[in-house]
């Protein structure tokens, strides 16, 4: 009798992830699906519309603020890959000059320890035109400093851009960390003796070497970027205008704001597809990686 | 440079021109790190007086805890004017029930993963890494009408309902990681031992798993006290946490803005996520690494 529950009970043991996993996100991600081909509007309608099946993203790919939104999504992502860079040099700098490691990674990281709101609310304190660092620079006699990048449509992007690096540059850092401690040291003796000038090691032995690592912070910070929410909340509320309008915000926009749910079903469908795009690499990245430590050829 | 430093210990060496430039520029980039944090403590001692000046980077003329006392106890938060207390105390109580279920649901199915045979558990696993990455928009009407058939939408129940579903995916991966590790002669002892499920768990798993509760703890304390869009979807009337007090706060200030009383708040609400990070470094490092699908 014993035995059999034994047995049992970790199929029980499993009930409550299995349950979570099938309703609330598969079911719930069926659910949204099949509120994008109706005409929901605040609330559900089940009957899909099967004269015009796909009448919410033709709407939804007409509608400038969705386009604003994919434009932004690339921006952002591109903009963001200065993080990585940047991550990457002061990882490599970090690990040549091993004085201060701990000292300047806690410094690099703490930003990631603290809310996106919070975030938001000290660069927008920092980009206030009035009082803030456009202020400073013209007082010390820098007549046209022009940092009212918050409230221009045409900058207001960049300024995201820069509050989110600052973010996450100390997340790529630790990643480029622990990939640099990886690498074998003779690596670095070999080249050295070899007479190989220090940037040629870099960029001909270090970072090829480094590829998997490259594409994993490149995949994840994709798939951040389209999660990026909070901080355009904090930032800029999606302004001026729609200026700063992203996916992510845009479906929030739709759901809490315009009230329609077949409209916000059909760009959080569409949020989904983009993740799907993004994460096939990482799935392919990961059986690669397997692969490739199978030959040994890491 | 210091090739043989690498392999061996470190013998003292001579500060080389290189090495004061890299220093140099590590410092001058830690700065750049600095600049936001130290705007915000400068400016939430100072009054509004010398803040109309404008000089965002000057140290405060007369250091005054006005603008941190106004901020805790009397700024307005839409229409309650009883400071960020209510949404610190808000933030308290949606992160124990939180911390609890989400991690108690995680560890026992990771380690019902890890150690014992489950039907299907391979696919199950390829799901959970798929859904870790799903856009929360996707599920979040879904779940605000689950949480209404339940009864508890709006209430503390269902922001911490909502991030158990939200974590259990990536903490399940990291819980079934770290207990697969485990070496299985200690289990098959066990398993003849005793054999039970929960008996195993108590007597073997949980003496076992100190550091990576740590981890995960670090990292779900971090990240649900950070949260805000679960808090403002799922938080009623008088259950909204800390984080959309002062979002509320600093958006929706009528009248003159008062930056002191803004940046005192948004660093009363930083502080307890900084203290853990500043205190236990190490585990938070190793939780971001961990928890890094998350993204």
């Amino acid at each position: 009798m014993r035995l059999r529950w034994s047995r049992l009970s970790p199929q029980l043991a499993m009930l409550p992830a299995v349950s979570i996993t099938l309703i609330a996100f598969l079911g719930s991600i069926g659910w949204t699906i099949l509120m994008s081909f109706t005409r929901s509007r605040r609330l559900p309608e089940y009957a899909v519309d099967w004269e015009r099946p796909f009448r919410q993203y033709n709407r939804l790919f007409a509608d400038a603020g969705w386009q604003i939104s994919l434009t932004n999504l690339i921006v952002l992502a591109l903009g963001s890959a200065m993080a990585i860079v940047f991550g990457f040099i002061l990882a490599a700098l970090i690990e040549r000059e091993r004085r201060g490691e701990d000292f300047f990674r806690t410094v690099f990281l703490y930003p990631l320890a603290v809310s996106l709101i919070v975030t938001g609310v000290a660069w927008r304190w920092i980009f206030n035109p009035q009082y803030g660092i456009q202020h400073v620079l013209q007082s010390m006699g820098w007549e046209t400093a022009a940092f009212n990048w918050l409230n221009d449509p045409t900058t207001a992007m960049y300024a995201i851009i820069i509050a989110s690096v600052w973010q996450s540059s100390g997340f790529y850092m630790a990643l480029m960390l622990a990939g640099l401690k990886g690498i074998n040291t003779e690596i670095w003796s070999a080249a050295r003796l070899d007479g190989v000038g220090l940037f040629r090691v870099y960029f001909e032995i270090i970072i090829p070497m480094m590829k998997f690592t490259f594409l994993t912070c490149a995949i994840l910070l994709s798939l951040g970027v389209i999660k990026a929410f909070d901080i355009i909340l904090a930032m800029t509320n999606g302004g001026p205008g729609q200026s700063t309008w992203v996916p992510a915000y845009f479906t929030i926009n739709a759901m809490a704001n315009k009230g329609n749910l077949g409209y916000a079903s059909a760009a959080a469908t569409m949020m989904l597809a983009i993740t799907l795009v993004v994460f096939l690499p990482l799935v392919l990245l990961t059986v690669w990686q397997q692969r490739a430590a199978k030959k040994g050829a890491i | 440079m210091s090739d043989a430093g690498v392999m061996f210990p470190r013998k003292p060496r001579r500060i080389r021109g290189r090495s004061i430039a890299v220093i140099v520029f590590l410092a001058m980039a830690a700065m750049f790190f600095c600049v936001p944090l130290y705007v915000l403590i400068v400016t939430s001692f100072k009054d509004m007086d010398q803040i109309r000046e404008g000089a965002i980077f000057s140290l405060p003329i007369r250091w005054t805890w006005e603008a941190w006392r106004f901020a805790w106890f009397d700024a307005c938060s839409g229409l309650s004017c009883e400071g960020l207390q209510q949404g610190f105390w808000n933030s308290v109580v949606i992160l124990v029930p939180s911390l609890i279920a989400s991690i108690a649901v995680s560890m026992i199915t990771g380690y019902a993963l890890a150690i014992w045979d489950i039907k299907w558990a391979g696919p199950f696993l390829f799901l959970l890494f798929l859904t870790a990455f799903v856009p929360f928009q996707i599920i979040m009407y879904p779940l605000i009408r689950l949480t209404v058939m339940m009864g508890i939408y709006g209430s503390t129940t269902a922001i911490a309902f909502v991030h158990t579903v939200l974590a259990m995916p990536v903490l399940t991966l990291i819980f079934r990681n770290f207990y697969k590790d485990i070496p299985s002669d200690i289990i098959k002892a066990a398993i003849m031992d005793s054999g039970s499920f929960w008996r195993i768990f108590v007597e073997i798993i949980l003496p076992l798993s100190g550091n990576i509760l740590i981890v995960v703890l670090i990292l779900q304390i971090t990240s649900i006290w950070n949260d805000y869009l679960v808090g403002v979807t799922f938080g009623g009337l008088g259950t909204k946490p800390m984080t959309v007090h002062l979002a509320n706060m600093v958006t929706v200030s009528t009248g003159t803005v008062s930056y002191n009383v803004n940046m005192a708040a948004a660093l009363l609400t930083a502080i307890p996520p900084l203290v853990i990070y500043f205190v236990l470094g190490k585990f938070f490092v190793q939780g971001i690494a961990a928890g890094a699908i998350k993204g």
